[in-house]
């Protein structure tokens, strides 16, 4: 068994020296930086030039003072009544989805958009990345 | 032939396929190591951040491994290793085709793949698992065998 072992660590080694040369080599991101997007994001200026469904996660409040023009508004205290005419807009014209709320710690959009995944798992869902910038 | 010989080339086969598999699997992989951490992403089981790190350090096991199994001083640890990464890969498709995720399989680089190809990719998996095994037993069987115990002086 310790000839085993020291198999294991001659094969830890080689792998050890050959990630480093795609680490160092800059083959691969470095992952301990962080990515400007996070799965499931988009920027603003990468949304507004697609025809896409918006998704206000906000209060109905926020959604009352403002919001983005064809949007739905879409969020935990609402869901009920507001996820069937979502989908059949959906369902209608079949175009991607972008949840937003209003800021970068705002974390009701992902959560949302996670949700409509789970209703609507053919459809193309983001959150905004950084919120709305109203 | 006797049996013996015919036995030890058919293992010598099933060695040299399985390692050219896993070479031929991990150089594009090494080559193009963000496209093979979206793949991984796809699989939606691991950060980001962690995606980049399999994606760095999975491709080198499987070619360090691959090759391993053909160096007599590694080839038990290579065989054991790439065991655990058949059955792991086994587990991740069956895992994406039961959450009916429609993804790129990563196996060879980032071919793309239909979840209809699901049943295929756990078939081939499960024949180069059964392949390594044989390789394994075989491996550990030789290195117990009492000519290769040093003479007690």
């Amino acid at each position: 068994m310790p000839s085993l072992l020291r198999e294991l660590i001659v094969i830890a080694a080689f792998v050890a020296a050959g990630s480093g040369y795609t680490l160092f080599t800059g083959l691969a991101p470095s992952p301990w930086v962080k990515g400007e997007l996070d799965a499931g994001e988009i920027k603003y200026e990468d949304a507004e030039v697609i025809d896409a469904i918006w998704v206000d996660a906000r209060s109905e409040a926020m959604f009352a003072q403002a919001h983005l023009p064809g949007a739905f508004s879409l969020n935990d205290a609402n869901w009920e009544d507001n996820i069937i005419p979502l989908t059949g807009a959906w369902l209608e014209n079949p175009r991607p989805l972008i949840v937003y709320c209003s800021s970068e710690s705002c974390d009701t959009s992902k959560r949302i958009a996670a949700r409509l995944r789970a209703v609507l798992p053919d459809a193309e869902i983001y959150s905004l990345h950084g919120g709305w910038p109203q | 032939m006797n049996r013996e010989a015919a036995k030890a080339l058919l293992i010598l086969i099933i060695r040299l396929v399985v390692a050219g598999i896993f070479v031929r699997a991990a150089l594009p992989k090494i080559d193009a190591p963000s496209a093979f951490a979206s793949a991984v992403q796809g699989f939606q089981i691991v950060s980001v951040s962690f995606s980049v790190w399999v994606a760095i350090i999975l491709p080198w096991t499987e070619l360090v491994a691959g090759i391993g199994l053909l160096v007599p001083a590694i080839r038990r640890g290579s065989g054991l290793i790439l065991s655990v990464l058949l059955i792991s890969f086994i587990a991740l498709h069956a895992s994406a085709w039961a959450r009916g995720l429609d993804i790129s399989c990563g196996c060879f680089g980032t071919e793309s793949v239909t979840t209809s190809r699901y049943p295929w990719f756990i078939t081939r998996n499960a024949l180069l698992l059964a392949a390594t095994i044989l390789v394994v037993i075989r491996d550990f069987k030789a290195a117990t065998k009492p000519e290769n115990v040093p003479p007690c002086s």
